[in-house]
C-alpha cells in the first residue's frame, strides 16, 4: 500500500494498492481517479526529500503532495 | 496615446505629456524600469535630487478585469545601489486610470528642510498643498487623516516616520479598497525616495471622468470572463483563495527551507502554530473583522489577502503574508501569530518593509540584543524602529546596515535587500535566483521551488531560473498580479487576447516575451552603471562555508553562474 497525503486540502490521506513499482505521476493519476482530486501543479516530498515525477513509488511508501505555491 | 503626468517636487510645476507605443500600452514593470533606465542617472545619489519615481499602471488598469490594477514604482534603490521596481495592490492604480493617466513621475528634489507636501490629483489638475497635518503621524493615522480630508475612495500614496527619516528600509503604502494604506510597495527603500522629495502623500481623487474604450467591447468583456474561470479552475489558483500564501510555511517546513533563526536553519519546531492551517483556523473562530479571503484590489478573482483579528475580533493586520510569517516569525523562533501579527502591524504603521527589517530584528539577535524566541522582545525591537530610537534606526535601515554595525557576518541578503523566506543552500534555484535579480534577493523574481526536482544541487538551475524569471517577470511586465500567471502559465493568449480587444494591438507570445528579456537587460545594465560589479551578487561568506544543519548543504554557486543567470 502507497500512501499519499495531500496537504492543504479537503482530500487528505489516500492509500492505493501497488502490484509493482509505478512512477509518481501514475500513482498520482491513480489517486485522482480514486479521490476525484486533481492537484494541478504540486511538489511532493518522500522521506525528506522531494522527488520528481519519474521517480519510481514502490510498496510502503508515503507520500506527502503540496500544492505547488509560491509567496507573495 | 497614454499620458504620463510629471511632477516638479522642487517647483511643484506638472506638465502632461502623450505618448505612443508598446512600452507605454504594457505599462507596469516594462514602462517603469524604462523610464528609469532613461531619466535616472545610474551613479547619482538615490536621495537626491537626480533621482526620480515612476507610478505606473498596467495595461488592462481599470477595466473590469481581475487582477488588472497592480502598481508599478520604480527608482534607483538606496537600499540597494540598483535599479527597483516595487509594486502594490491597491487602488490608486484603477484612480491613474480613471484619470487617464499610465505614469506619474515625481521629479527633482527640494532643499532638505522644505515644508513637507501633498500632490493631489483631480478633475481640476494638480495641485501641491501643504502636507504638515501628516509629519510624524503612523500610517494608519495618516490613512483616517487622509480619507477624512479627500475621501474613502481616493487613492493615497503614502509613506511613513520611517520614510521621512530616509531609512533604507522604509517602504510606499498605497490605499486598499477600504481606504487603508496598506498595500506596500515595500522592498528597496522607495519611501525614503518619495520622503527625499518631501511628498508626504499624493492623492489620485476619485473624480476622473475616463472610462475604458475597449475597441471590441464584447470580445473584451468575454475575454475578462474567460480569465477568471481560468483563475477558478486552476486548482493552485484556488487554494490561494482559501489560504493565501500561508501555505507556504508547511511546504518550505517539509522541504527544510523554512527560514529558522537568521537563516542559521530550514526548519523549526512548532511550525505547525503559525501556519495557514492555523492562521484560517484562527481567524475563523474569531470572527468579527477577521477574514480568510480579501480583494487587495477590485477587481480580483484570487482574494488571497486576509484580515487577521484580534482575541476580541478587531482588526489587528491586514494582510499577513507568508513572507513575513517567516521573516517575523519562523526566523526569529516565534511560533506565535498574533506576536507577528502585532510585528506586522507596527512595521505597516512605521512604513516599512517586514522582510527587511524581519531579517535585521534575525540580525540583531544573533548579536546578543534579544533571545530567538522570545515575543516581547521581537516586538520591542520592532517598536523601536517605530518610535525611530538610534537601534531602531539601524534595524530600519535593512540587515545589511545592522549587520555590520553590530558585528554580525551571517548577513541574509544580495545587494543588502534581505532574503526573502526560502533560506537559499536548501533551495538552490531560489538561491540562484536571489543571485540573478537586478533588484538584489527577491523570490518573486523567478520562483523555482515548485520546479525543481533536486533542490540540493546546482545543477541545471541556470536554466530554471532564467526560465522562471521570465514567466515571473510577464506579470510585472503589464501590471498584473503575479498570482495571475498560475493560470497563463502556458498560454499568455488570454491576456495578450485582452490587450488585443481594447487596443486592437497584437502583440505574440513572443514578441510579448521580448519585451519582458529586454527589460531585465535593460535593469541589469543600470545596476552596472551605478557601479554594481559581479563581485556584489554575492551571500554573505558564512552561507559559502557553513553548512545548513538540515540539509549538510552549502551554498555553492559561482560567479561564473550567477553571470550566466543575468545574461539576457
Amino acid at each position: 500500500v502507497v500512501t499519499l497525503t495531500f496537504k492543504l486540502t479537503e482530500v487528505g490521506r489516500v492509500s492505493i494498492n501497488l502490484q509493482t513499482p509505478l512512477p509518481l505521476c501514475d500513482v498520482v493519476e491513480h489517486s485522482s481517479a480514486q479521490s476525484g482530486y486533481r492537484p494541478g501543479g504540486y511538489i511532493a516530498v518522500r522521506g525528506g526529500r522531494v522527488i520528481g515525477a519519474d521517480t519510481m513509488i514502490a510498496d510502503g511508501d508515503h507520500i506527502d503532495i503540496f500544492p505547488a505555491l509560491s509567496g507573495g | 496615446m497614454f499620458a504620463l503626468l510629471r511632477i516638479n517636487a522642487a517647483t511643484g510645476v506638472s506638465t502632461l505629456e502623450q505618448h505612443n507605443g508598446k512600452e507605454f500600452l504594457l505599462g507596469g514593470r516594462t514602462l517603469s524600469s524604462r523610464l528609469v533606465s532613461r531619466e535616472v542617472v545610474a551613479d547619482c545619489d538615490p536621495l537626491g535630487r537626480k533621482n526620480k519615481l515612476f507610478f505606473c499602471t498596467g495595461a488592462l488598469a481599470g477595466t473590469v478585469t481581475s487582477s488588472a490594477n497592480r502598481l508599478s514604482v520604480g527608482g534607483k534603490s538606496p537600499l540597494t545601489g540598483g535599479i527597483k521596481e516595487s509594486n502594490a495592490g491597491g487602488i490608486v492604480g484603477t484612480r491613474m486610470a480613471e484619470h487617464g493617466l499610465r505614469c506619474i513621475a515625481l521629479e527633482d528634489a527640494p532643499a532638505g528642510d522644505a515644508p513637507w507636501r501633498v500632490v493631489v490629483i483631480g478633475k481640476n489638475g494638480v495641485t501641491i498643498e501643504d502636507g504638515a497635518f501628516l509629519v510624524g503621524k503612523g500610517v494608519y493615522e495618516r490613512s483616517d487623516l487622509l480619507s477624512a480630508r479627500y475621501g474613502k475612495d481616493a487613492g493615497c500614496i503614502t509613506i511613513g516616520p520611517a520614510a521621512e527619516k530616509l531609512l533604507s528600509a522604509s517602504g510606499i503604502a498605497c490605499s486598499d479598497p477600504h481606504g487603508v494604506c496598506s498595500r506596500y510597495a515595500g522592498r528597496g527603500g522607495l519611501g525614503a525616495v518619495m520622503a527625499s522629495k518631501k511628498v508626504a502623500a499624493l492623492v489620485v481623487l476619485a473624480d476622473g471622468p475616463h472610462k475604458p474604450q475597449y475597441v471590441k467591447e464584447t470580445e473584451y468583456r468575454e475575454e475578462s470572463k474567460h480569465v477568471v474561470k481560468l483563475l477558478r479552475e486552476n486548482p493552485v489558483s484556488a487554494l490561494f483563495t482559501k489560504y493565501g500564501t500561508a501555505a507556504m510555511v508547511d511546504i518550505c517546513q517539509s522541504l527544510k527551507v523554512l527560514p529558522t533563526q537568521n537563516f542559521r536553519h530550514g526548519v523549526l519546531d512548532g511550525a505547525e502554530k503559525i501556519n495557514a492551517q492555523t492562521m484560517y483556523d484562527t481567524i475563523k473562530a474569531r470572527g468579527g473583522e477577521g477574514r480568510t479571503q480579501h480583494a487587495c484590489m477590485l477587481p480580483c478573482a484570487i482574494q488571497c489577502s486576509n484580515v487577521y483579528p484580534d482575541a476580541d475580533g478587531k482588526l489587528l493586520c491586514s494582510p499577513i503574508e507568508y513572507e513575513t510569517m517567516a521573516l517575523m516569525g519562523s526566523n526569529l523562533c516565534l511560533t506565535n501569530l498574533d506576536t507577528i501579527a502585532t510585528m506586522n502591524r507596527i512595521a505597516n504603521d512605521a512604513g516599512v518593509d517586514t522582510l527587511d527589517c524581519g531579517a535585521a530584528i534575525a540580525v540583531a539577535m544573533e548579536a546578543g540584543l534579544a533571545a530567538f524566541g522570545d515575543d516581547q522582545a521581537a516586538i520591542a525591537l520592532m517598536q523601536e524602529i517605530r518610535d525611530l530610537t538610534p537601534l531602531g534606526r539601524i534595524l530600519g535601515s535593512g540587515c545589511k546596515l545592522a549587520a555590520k554595525v553590530l558585528g554580525v557576518r551571517h548577513a541574509p541578503h544580495v545587494l543588502g535587500q534581505a532574503i526573502p523566506a526560502y533560506e537559499p543552500r536548501g533551495t538552490k534555484g531560489m538561491a540562484m535566483t536571489y543571485l540573478s535579480s537586478p533588484m538584489g534577493a527577491d523570490h518573486t523574481f523567478g520562483f523555482t521551488l515548485r520546479d525543481e526536482t533536486d533542490p540540493l544541487t546546482k545543477e541545471g538551475k541556470v536554466g530554471l531560473s532564467k526560465k522562471f524569471q521570465v514567466i515571473g517577470s510577464r506579470m510585472d511586465a503589464m501590471g498584473m498580479c503575479n498570482f495571475v500567471r498560475y493560470a497563463v502559465r502556458h498560454d499568455m493568449g488570454p491576456l495578450l487576447n485582452l490587450i488585443k480587444s481594447y487596443y486592437d494591438v497584437d502583440i505574440s507570445p513572443v514578441e510579448f516575451d521580448d519585451f519582458v528579456k529586454e527589460t531585465l537587460r535593460i535593469e541589469h545594465q543600470f545596476n552596472l552603471d551605478a557601479g554594481i560589479t559581479a563581485k556584489d551578487y554575492r551571500f554573505a561568506e558564512t552561507f559559502y562555508d557553513e553548512a545548513q544543519p538540515e540539509t549538510g548543504e552549502k551554498m555553492d554557486i559561482t560567479d561564473e553562474e550567477t553571470a550566466q543567470a543575468r545574461a539576457w
